[in-house]
């Protein structure tokens, strides 16, 4: 079965050294990867090359199996994304913002699917006060509703619980649970291990541009195992 | 393409700056309009009088060859800081990176800005030449004749003309990814225009030729220099639009 998104052997560096390196990648139906790592380690460039955002040096992105470039458009319509900041504009309520990534992605109902995700992540009281006027966290949640709303079947979160209150962090895991068992295919970025060790299906851990191993998520001690994984990728490579 | 246009066009509507900005070129250049046609018919002052130029004259014509002096660079001026505005404020608050991995295409999406930005422009062009008419009508300057209605037309063709030679701003917003970055182009702008003008290019300069054209009544510039306006857009439309469907978020 080809992976909805993915990379294979995937390069993208900066003129100052960072970046992702020969990165290989594939979101599974179904299944939620966390990518974890340190800040620096390159989870927001990996998922800026996934998502079309960086075009790789080398290697390629693919969505459904074809190259990003080439791939119908349509396909784009069943992908939900938030990375680094949320697609929310200060000057509009909620529900408009809602409205309109909605619209963007060609949802048939937009008022349906705007009043589902709204219950969905309690964002009753919000709703139709401007963005501009809301607290991180709500905004957050907003931006998040937006990427999920469409009930997309490939999902690429970047930190999205950054900001989140404990309520929030609950009602995006029971969202993510739920997608996953429909059959979306998940990737979460996170410095949360704990957090993501609840909901992933497979941890992968990256490091310096390259991902450098699996973590299970029953792991005991999951912090200490992914310090030793960390620190065993520095030694050898004489960082 | 329907939703961008819809999405584009809730934006500038929600906006503080295309509320500020349609005010300030519809309200502002018709107050200024009226201010320098009440200072000629108030003032015995020779040197004031001399300054305020065809104003003088107190009738509909004076009064409408100041109003096109005042969009030729004012009025330019506040459409460009829509248009840098519109695009550069994608990058100043992140939203950009929502706008990649959709099922419509950025280079859609810049398109459904430049149209949205054509209409609210040609919107605000046709409603300052109707306020012009009525300021003027209350102001006493008498009927509207054939040679005031081509005036107040002339009014309205160059707000749309200002259009054409503000698109470097959306295109300088994109290349500089930010709102300053735009802003900065439409002042340059405003400046090679003149400077084109006292170089002895006149009309065949594309910035120059549309303000020329109105100052002149049209005498000076011909269609062709105007029709010039044509491939300038043109041009810019097509680098917008490679810009947006090329960009990478990579700074």
């Amino acid at each position: 079965m080809t992976a909805p998104l993915s990379l294979d052997h995937a390069s993208r560096s900066f003129r100052n050294g960072s970046g992702i390196f020969d990165v290989d990648l594939e979101l599974e139906p179904g299944r939620i990867v966390a990518l974890v790592g340190l800040n620096g380690a390159g989870k927001s460039t990996l998922m800026r090359v996934l998502l079309g955002m960086l075009r790789p040096q080398s290697g390629r992105a693919l969505l459904n199996g074809d190259a990003l470039d080439s791939a119908p458009l349509s396909e784009w319509a069943r992908v939900g994304h938030l990375v680094e900041y949320p697609l929310a504009y200060g000057e509009l309520s909620a529900r408009r913002n809602l409205e309109l990534s909605a619209r963007l992605r060609g949802v048939a109902d937009v008022p349906a699917a705007v009043d589902r995700v709204i219950t969905e992540f309690a964002l009753e009281p919000y709703a139709d006060r401007r963005v501009r006027t809301l607290s991180l966290g709500n905004r957050q949640r907003v931006g998040v509703a937006a990427a999920l709303q469409h009930d997309p079947a490939t999902i690429v979160l970047d930190e999205p619980t950054n900001a989140l209150d404990p309520a929030g962090v609950i009602r995006l895991r029971e969202s993510l649970l739920r997608r996953a068992g429909d059959g979306a295919a998940i990737l979460v970025s996170s410095h949360h291990l704990d957090e993501v060790a609840r909901i992933a299906d497979r941890i992968v851990v990256m490091n310096a541009g390259r991902l450098i191993g699996d973590l299970a998520p029953d792991t005991p001690e999951i912090e200490r195992a992914f310090f030793e994984l960390v620190r065993a990728d520095d030694e050898k490579a004489g960082r | 393409m329907k939703a961008a246009i819809w999405a584009e066009a809730v934006k500038l509507a929600g906006s503080t700056v295309g509320r500020v900005a349609s005010a300030a070129i519809v309200i502002g250049i018709s107050v200024i309009s009226a201010s320098m046609l009440l200072a000629a018919a108030t003032t015995t002052d020779p040197q004031l009088l001399a300054k305020l130029g065809p104003v003088a004259a107190g009738d509909w014509r004076g009064f409408l060859l100041g109003a096109v002096q005042i969009t030729g660079a004012g009025g330019l001026g506040g459409f460009a800081v829509v248009l840098a505005w519109m695009f550069g404020r994608e990058f100043g608050d992140g939203t950009i990176a929502g706008l990649f991995a959709l099922p419509v295409r950025r280079s859609t999406i810049a398109l459904a800005k430049l149209v949205v930005y054509l209409v609210w422009a040609v919107a605000m062009s046709l409603l300052l030449a109707i306020v012009l008419a009525l300021v003027g009508t209350l102001a006493g300057l008498g009927p509207i004749g054939s040679g005031t209605l081509e005036a107040l037309a002339r009014q309205a063709a160059l707000g749309v003309m200002s259009v054409a030679i503000t698109l470097p701003v959306a295109w300088a917003a994109t290349l500089a990814r930010s709102v300053l970055g735009g802003v900065s182009v439409a002042i340059a702008l405003v400046v090679i225009a003149q400077v084109s003008v006292l170089a002895g290019l006149g009309g065949w300069m594309p910035l120059a030729a549309p303000a020329l054209w109105a100052i002149s009544l049209g005498i000076t510039v011909g269609p062709l220099q105007l029709a010039l306006l044509i491939p300038f857009a043109a041009i810019f439309v097509v680098l917008i639009a490679r810009s947006w469907r090329r960009m990478q978020l990579d700074r």
